[in-house]
Order: structure tokens, then C-alpha cells, then sequence
């Protein structure tokens, strides 16, 4: 089970290499302007196109396809982040309380003997 | 208007934030180990390695517990904000140290073993049926994993390629990762009776996380009373050249300007990044914004000429000597004639 998940991440970061290098030297130019003749801060983005490149590959189509729904970037960002914040915010007393609940004694190590006395 | 891509956007403060950033960080370490250097002897079964993989550990959750309190604070009180100026940096070196702590622990617990090391990180411990004993390497792993991914996409690049909304969607994965770091400590090292004082401490931090947010959340809601306008009461108190931010709706900002012996509202989000106009200034008649210098007029949220951005605008009214602000935004680019001071009883 271990090596099968690890076995899972090593392919998932396998093919997110494979989606670095033509995003990255081919991709990026062609959808921000911003990037373009800008090579010197490229390779900070492999760590994050390895982590999240199913991401990375649906916004690329989109903006090279011309689909992207420019307004929805103006829009305020969450209306549930607020509750998510509540929730934070209650689980985090909870758990501590819990934990401190279930704490038991010990074990306590005993004081170093040396063997010659010991034995 | 476009601001090309650098490795790393720094200017003075920023310098003065990340040399305080990295002095405490090894003030901290350095008076960890010290402390901890009498536990580390050979008779104890701590150990010097251990010490030091805990003083990272706690090192790495006392930063992201500040962190976290960072955004809470700025909303209550302004002088905390240029503490968010600047999270983002904070929030790499947190990962940094992160992953120092993680490496101690892969190379003390899990070195020896007779299968992978990896693979004995995941697969040594598998009591997933009790809570004592309960395996705390998965809570571990995943907050570190969430790190990792935002220390990743926290460059420029990512906010615009992949949109504020969906940028900010991926970075709210910090509270679920900041859970699974209180269970992977509560279930971990807090299990350890014979130490208090880091209990209090743990529990402190955590618990104020806690009550900041619920602070900031009922702010947010007592500002945002339900009617069509909202009291700003007087204009005396938003100072001269700069605005006040109010919450709208959800997460819906307004700036509030005073310029000119006059007032304009306008979106607090910039056009170019979400950025915080309602924290810049008014420079050259313009209203900048504090993270890239994109401007915009204050009575028609217009770039000017031949830039070509624009951004929502508020219509303003007198109720008295009280200013108020209709919630409704305008279409961006809207004008609106600014309100008078001189027409108030201010």
C-alpha cells in the first residue's frame, strides 16, 4: 500500500514535468504578455507546475483557446470564506480540549544505571 | 499597463520584514536548543537530534499561527496591515522550516529500516483504529504538502495566471492544513505530560487563531447591517489623500476617498491583481494601487489615458453631517459626482 502511493506521487510529479517544460518555454509567453522576453524568473514556477498541473494544463487551454471568462477575475473572491474561518475556529478549541483529555502519565524513563552497578 | 515578471519583487521594506523574519527564526532556534540541551544528554532517551527536529517543528507551527493571525488583525486594527504586506514571504520561510523539521524526522525515525525510507514514513505506524497511538505522520505529510503547493504558486505569476478566485480557493487550503497540524500535534508531542509549558503555549496559539477570527468575522458582519446604504459616519475620520475600507457584501470591499476637500468611492480591489487600492494613495490625482502602481480617477474608476482599466465605483450621499454609501457597485468605469465636503456640515 506505502509503495503504491508512493509509486501514485512519483507518476504525478513524472507528468507534471512533462507539462513544465512546454508551458514554460513555449506556453507562458503565448497567454501573459507580462511574461514574454522574461526568463529569469521561470524556473521558480516548476516546483508549482509539478505540484498542481492538472490545474495548470485546464487554465492554459483555456486562455490559449480563448475561453477564459475574463470579468469572473474581478469578482469578489469567496462568500463562504467566512464560514470556513467559523469552522476553524471552532474545531481548533475542540481538538485541544480533546487532546488534553486523553493525555495520560508516563511512561517515565528511568534514572541511567551504569551495568556494572546494575547487574 | 504591465509590470513584467521578476524572481522576487523586493524594495526596503520588504528587506526589513524578511531580516526580521530570518532573526527570529534563528533567535528561536539557537534559544531552543539551549534549553533543550540539558534533555539531550545519553541518559535521557531525547536525544540532541530530537531536540533539534522539535525546535523546528514548533518553530514551523508558532510562524504559521502568526501567520494566520495576520489577516484577522488587519481587519480589526490598520496597524497590522503592512504585517500582510509581506505574508507571502513569511509563508515561504515557514515552508522552509517546515521542511527542515521533516527532514530530521526522515532521517532520525526512519533511517535503518529495512524498506524504503519513504515508504517506512508511511507504513510504520498504522493504528488507525485508536486515537492513542493514532498515527500522526498522514497529518504531517498533508500539512506539509499544502505548504509546499502554496509556497509554490505564491509568486505573481500564479495570482494572475490562474485568477484571484481560484488563486485564493487553493490558498484557503491553509486551514485545513493548519487543522491537520494541530492534530499531528495534539495527537503527537501534546501527548507528552512531562512538558507544560509547551502545552500552554501550543494550546495559547492555537485557541487565538481561534478567537481572532471569530473577532474579525463579527466586525465584518456588525459593518455590514442590511440596507441599501450603509453609514460611514463622518468624513473627518478617513484621512486626507487616503481612503477607508468598508465590507460589503461577502467579500466585497469598497475604498472610500478623501481628496480635495472632496469624497469618491470606489472598488477596494485593483483591476490588475485584487490588490488593495483602498491601502494606496492618491498620487498625481490617481488613486494607486499599493502592489503594482496601476491607477484609476477617483470619480469613474478610470485608468487614465491610454491605459484602459477600470474598476466599480459607489454613489455617496449626506445624511446630516454623516456620510453614506449606497452597497449597490456601479458598472466599473462609472462616473459619479464625488461628494462635496463643503456641502455637509463638516
Amino acid at each position: 500500500m506505502a509503495a503504491m502511493i508512493l509509486l501514485t506521487g512519483q507518476i504525478y510529479l513524472a507528468v507534471g514535468a512533462l507539462v513544465a517544460l512546454p508551458f514554460l518555454v513555449v506556453g507562458l509567453g503565448r497567454i501573459d504578455e507580462n511574461a514574454q522576453n522574461t526568463w529569469v524568473f521561470r524556473p521558480m514556477l516548476i516546483p508549482g507546475v509539478l505540484l498542481i498541473w492538472p490545474l495548470v494544463l485546464w487554465r492554459w487551454i483555456v486562455l490559449e483557446t480563448g475561453r477564459a471568462d475574463e470579468p469572473a477575475r474581478h469578482r469578489p473572491p469567496l462568500t463562504w470564506q467566512p464560514r470556513l474561518t467559523l469552522t476553524l475556529a471552532v474545531l481548533l478549541p475542540f481538538l485541544i480540549f480533546a487532546a488534553l483529555v486523553i493525555r495520560q502519565d508516563g511512561p517515565f524513563e528511568r534514572p541511567a544505571v551504569q551495568l556494572e552497578d546494575g547487574l | 499597463m504591465s509590470v513584467k515578471y521578476v524572481p522576487v519583487q523586493w524594495n526596503m521594506n520588504k528587506w526589513l520584514y524578511d531580516a526580521v523574519l530570518i532573526a527570529f527564526v534563528v533567535i528561536y532556534i539557537i534559544v531552543f536548543l539551549r534549553l533543550g540541551a540539558p534533555q539531550a544528554d545519553f541518559t535521557r532517551p531525547t536525544d540532541g537530534q530530537i531536540v533539534r527536529m522539535r525546535a523546528f517543528g514548533s518553530c514551523a507551527f508558532l510562524m504559521l499561527t502568526v501567520i494566520l493571525c495576520i489577516g484577522p488583525l488587519a481587519r480589526l486594527d490598520r496597524r497590522f496591515l503592512p504585517l500582510l504586506y509581506n505574508r507571502r514571504h513569511f509563508g515561504v520561510l515557514t515552508t522552509i522550516v517546515a521542511f527542515t523539521h521533516a527532514t530530521y524526522v526522515y532521517g532520525w525515525y526512519y533511517n535503518f529500516t529495512p524498506m524504503a525510507r519513504y515508504e517506512a514514513m508511511i507504513a510504520s505506524n498504522t493504528s488507525f483504529g485508536q486515537i492513542l497511538g493514532f498515527p500522526i505522520e498522514p497529518f504531517g505529510i498533508f500539512a506539509l504538502f499544502v505548504l509546499a503547493v502554496l509556497a509554490a504558486t505564491s509568486h505573481d505569476f500564479w495570482l494572475s495566471f490562474l485568477t484571484a478566485p481560484v488563486w485564493k480557493r487553493l490558498h484557503l487550503l491553509i486551514y485545513p492544513a493548519y487543522i491537520a497540524l494541530v492534530l499531528h500535534v495534539a495527537l503527537g508531542y501534546l501527548q507528552d505530560t512531562k512538558n507544560p509549558t509547551f502545552a500552554i503555549l501550543f494550546a495559547s496559539g492555537a485557541l487565538l487563531v481561534a478567537i481572532l477570527h471569530v473577532a474579525a468575522w463579527r466586525q465584518d458582519r456588525l459593518r455590514s447591517a442590511d440596507s441599501e446604504w450603509i453609514d460611514l459616519g463622518p468624513p473627518s475620520e478617513i484621512p486626507e489623500n487616503r481612503a477607508r475600507i468598508i465590507q460589503l457584501r461577502g467579500n466585497e470591499r469598497a475604498a472610500i476617498f478623501r481628496y480635495d476637500g472632496k469624497l469618491s468611492a470606489v472598488s477596494n480591489a485593483c483591476a490588475h491583481q485584487n490588490g488593495p487600492l483602498g491601502e494606496g494613495r492618491i498620487i498625481d490625482g490617481c488613486i494607486t494601487c499599493p502592489w503594482h502602481g496601476f491607477q484609476y480617477r477617483m470619480a469613474d474608476g478610470r485608468s487614465p489615458e491610454p491605459f484602459t482599466e477600470t474598476i466599480p465605483t459607489y454613489a455617496l450621499r449626506w445624511n446630516g453631517d454623516r456620510v453614506e454609501l449606497n452597497r449597490n457597485a456601479n458598472l466599473p468605469g462609472t462616473y459619479v459626482d464625488p461628494l462635496r465636503l463643503s456641502e455637509g456640515s463638516q
